[in-house]
């Protein structure tokens, strides 16, 4: 197992530097010229000696190959450069965003988990039933709303009406920002924060959390028409062991592998939710360098992105070997 | 771009007299919106806290520091924070001039071209340091230093020495000299420019405090407490969720001029930007309680009316306009005069208004925006809807033997909300016969694309940098413009006549000189075609605000904002 975590956590050395040198190179085909971005171009005319000055300051006039070579150089040493635009270091500005982003992706993956397994579950034990149908019905116009729909809807009924209607403050829940810093554990809400968390939350768990009560449905099927359902219940195991025991267990595998996945997008991808309740995460963020050409911004998020994955997808498939112990890591794929 | 004072009770005069040009000829202007100015004129109190969510509702500000700063929003707070040598007073809208504020006045030489600025005894930054002559060559040392200077540095090659300054060709600008004893601030000009008063008070000549020599990298200064000589002062050092400013204890608004009329202290104990990502978020906040005044996007202007009857519309120093493209073969030159003048006549500017702006914004008769010291209303002869005159000159330009064997394009910045007013243009010009087809560029490539001459007829937005009429003029259209003359608007009469204006030191012959220069662009020549001035957007919690203004530069005066008891 030791030298399996070692294989795999190399294996990310190359991930990165594939993916980083690609975004790089794939930055410079852009639209626009980086320079007139950063001096606010998009918007304005700008003057000549500045764009000139710009290009010097960043190296933007040096040949991309130079400029790649000096970004290895400097990635290397884990020092990710400084914003074009505000010209704060990068390594700062992810340490207050990735934070951020983990806590809410921690707290929609906690719901997705809780919600989506259990009304999968039921769905597949009461196949057919008016709970099975409402839960297909439901989950199928959770995936089809848009999340800023969604988001947006939320706050009216729960920020917005509780205002007008006077409701105490500690009923009525945020729209937007991160409240006072009050967490305890790194991610247990406390205070008032859980009025600022508890939306966005709701928001970004809904669609997947949709996916995963399907996901779980499907597999649960499959799993309860399987043999040795049939042996554990001739041997005389009352259902409810049955079912969470031998049932859940081995309908886990897809289940998990969906959860490993959600939860890299809930921290590198929540563009759209962090956008709708002002969470300063990593996506919106990425999202904000790609317009603004922020190239030290772009690169250092991706990077920390990528290997969010792929630690996540390390856990997960470590997470195999629990769930089926007939997976054996490391010892190749021989069968 | 900049940032004015004025009296409450002046505000409350302009805003009246600014809506009323706003409703576009009304004889009947009697709306809600002055009997909300009105309310604003309730008795405000000294102290509490005011939550903006709006000046930040689309992101965190690139900067705050004054020197490298380039947007309004991130004035607000710089502004609040620092004061400069002069700023333009509003209280009389017809006639806004630029007044001294730590600068006690100024002098010029006949020839514009050497400002002595006597600085005011007495004032002090937030730590106790005086505010000196030298804390101004300070800042513009700082502020003009190629390894740190942002976006309007170029405004130093105004000054003698500024350009070597920046090529670093010179350590210094040898323009500017410093007098500490007799408190003098003497300034030389590369060419002559009288309205330069006016570009000293922008925001990237604010003084500085020998605290910033402390610093080895001036990128730090705005990640911590900025020490300023203004209104205000950060309660800490400016974050990614909120901007926290309170009183600066060493700032006494009577030491400056009575007509400024401003208060002891900032009303306010606290105020408190809120950085947001998004407009509609930030209304719902507003509308959830959780902030006193905030902007709204377009679109929702009615909306908000409607709830809070406390819109804030100000007439804002800013064009939206159609160029052509003057080197252009079917649009430019002496020779398609005729098509140009057709196509601005056969634009109907109000339905574009009404239909895609709610009304919010004012009909444009000229380029130059009310607020504009010199500027006069009605200039342009082909900016009212003629459809009848639009085809008749049409007609007389096919006749002449020309013809559009392709469909003219209007160029415009992707999803930035201009698609809808580029079709009302399509209809409008379809209507007397001339097909035209939208063509949208993605906004990160937009304005390159038209410093390098792809432009045919193309939408353009202007936001003073600074209230001068060269802002408008010399600025955009001059063969000098900005980014290499995008659109190759260039006639030697127009330069002459703003040159000229430039050099002027008495404000009535200089706006003379520039309005004749913006006839020429409008009239002689129709190199543009003006749409509307923009107005501002803002709402906010009229139980809570006594007085709350957004200025025609749009921004806000924080000190003078109060609260209600």
């Amino acid at each position: 197992m030791p030298s399996y975590i070692i294989r795999r956590l190399l294996q990310i050395i190359p991930t990165v530097f594939v993916a980083l040198s690609f975004l790089f190179f794939i930055f410079f085909l852009l639209p626009g010229e980086p320079a007139r971005l950063i001096a606010g171009g998009a918007e304005r005319n700008v003057d000549p000696g500045v764009l000139e000055r710009i290009e010097e300051r960043y190296g933007l006039d040096d040949p991309v190959l130079v400029q790649f070579g000096n970004y290895w150089q400097r990635t290397i040493q884990w020092d990710l450069g400084d914003s074009y635009l505000t010209r704060e270091s990068v390594n700062e500005m992810l340490g207050e965003k990735a934070v951020a982003s983990l806590r809410l992706a921690i707290w929609a993956i906690i719901i997705e988990i809780i919600v989506g397994i259990a009304v999968g579950l039921l769905s597949a034990i009461r196949r057919y039933s008016i709970g099975d149908r409402l839960t297909t019905i439901l989950t199928a116009a959770a995936s089809a709303l848009p999340v800023f729909v969604l988001g947006f809807v939320l706050q009216y009924l729960f920020a917005v009406q509780p205002n007008k209607w006077d409701w105490p403050e500690w009923a009525r829940l945020r729209t937007s920002g991160i409240g006072p810093d009050t967490w305890t554990f790194f991610f247990i809400p406390t205070g008032e924060q859980w009025r600022y968390l508890i939306l966005p939350a709701i928001t970004l768990a809904s669609v997947t959390t949709a996916l995963l009560a399907r996901m779980t449905r499907g597999s649960m099927l499959e799993v309860l028409r399987a043999d040795y359902m049939r042996t554990a219940r001739s041997k005389g195991l009352g259902e409810r062991e049955v079912v969470l025991k031998h049932g859940l267990r081995n309908a886990m595998l897809p289940v998990v592998t969906l959860i490993g996945i959600d939860f890299g997008t809930a921290i590198g991808a929540a563009v759209l939710t962090e956008t709708t309740f002002n969470w300063p995460g990593l996506g919106s963020q990425i999202v904000t360098s790609v317009q603004q050409r922020d190239l030290p911004v772009l690169l250092g998020f991706t990077l920390s992105v990528v290997l969010a994955y792929a630690l996540v997808n390390l856990i997960v498939d470590l997470s195999y070997a629990w769930f089926d112990p007939r997976i054996r890591l490391g010892k190749g794929d021989h069968g | 771009m900049r940032r004015q004072r004025r009296s409450l009770k002046l505000l409350a005069l302009i805003m009246g007299l600014s809506l009323v040009a706003g409703a576009c000829g009304s004889d009947d202007d009697e709306g809600s919106d002055e009997g909300s100015d009105e309310a604003a004129q309730e008795e405000g109190v000294q102290g509490g806290e005011l939550v903006d969510l709006g000046t930040f509702a689309q992101g965190p500000p690139e900067h705050i520091d004054p020197g490298i700063n380039t947007t309004s929003d991130g004035w607000q707070v710089g502004g609040s924070l620092y004061d400069g040598l002069a700023e333009t007073d509003f209280s009389d809208p017809e006639n806004p001039e630029t007044v001294p504020v730590v600068a006690e006045s100024w002098e010029v030489n006949d020839d514009a071209t050497e400002f002595v600025f006597t600085i005011r005894e007495g004032l002090k930054f937030s730590d106790g340091e005086d505010v000196l002559p030298s804390s101004f060559v300070r800042g513009w040392e700082r502020a003009s230093d190629p390894e740190f200077a942002g976006d309007y540095s170029y405004l130093f090659t105004f000054i003698e020495g500024g350009a070597e300054k920046l090529d670093g060709e010179a350590d210094t600008i040898s323009g500017v000299e410093a007098d500490d004893d007799a408190m003098t601030l003497t300034v030389t000009l590369a060419e002559p420019y009288a309205n330069f008063p006016a570009v000293a008070g922008f925001q990237t000549f604010m003084p500085m405090p020998s605290a910033v020599d402390e610093l080895d990298d001036q990128s730090e200064w705005e990640r911590g407490i900025m020490i300023g000589n203004g209104p205000f002062i950060m309660a800490e050092p400016a974050n990614d969720q909120e901007i926290v400013l309170e009183p600066n204890p060493e700032w006494d608004g009577t030491q400056y001029d009575e007509s400024l009329e401003l208060p002891e202290q900032p009303y306010l104990d606290t105020l408190r930007f809120v950085i947001g990502s998004d407009l509609d978020t930030a209304y719902n906040a507003f509308e959830a309680g959780e902030g006193d005044v905030t902007n709204f996007a377009p679109g929702r202007y009615q909306e908000a009316q409607d709830n809070y009857e406390t819109t804030i519309d100000t007439p804002f120093l800013g064009a939206y306009y159609f160029m052509f493209n003057d080197r252009n073969e079917i649009v430019g030159g002496p020779e398609n005069k005729l098509l140009r003048q057709a196509i601005s006549q056969a634009i109907d500017r109000e339905d574009i208004n009404t239909d895609v702006y709610e009304g919010s914004r004012t009909t444009a008769t000229g380029i130059t925006p009310p607020g504009i010291p010199g500027m006069e209303e009605g200039l342009c002869d082909y900016c009212e809807y003629d459809p009848d005159a639009a085809e008749e000159a049409y007609q007389e330009w096919l006749a002449e033997g020309n013809e559009l064997t392709e469909p003219l394009p209007i160029q415009f910045n992707a999803d930035a909300g201009h698609e809808p007013v580029v079709q009302i243009i399509i209809d409008n010009l379809a209507a007397i016969g001339i097909e035209a087809e939208s063509v949208s560029i993605p906004s990160e490539d937009y304005f390159g694309q038209l410093a390098e001459g792809a432009c045919v007829f193309c939408r353009v937005g202007w936001l003073a940098d600074y209230p001068t009429y060269d802002n408008f003029t010399f600025d955009i259209f001059g063969t000098e413009a900005l980014d290499g003359n995008n659109y190759g608007y260039s006639n030697p009469e127009f330069d002459e006549l703003v040159a000229e204006a430039k050099a002027t030191t008495d404000i009535d012959e200089a706006s003379e000189l520039f309005r004749q220069a913006e006839q020429v662009l409008l009239n002689d020549d129709i190199g543009v075609v003006p749409i509307n001035w923009y107005n501002g957007q803002q709402v906010y919690n009229g139980d809570k605000v006594a007085h709350l203004f957004e200025e025609p530069t749009g921004h806000v005066v924080w000190e003078t904002v109060s609260l209600t008891g």
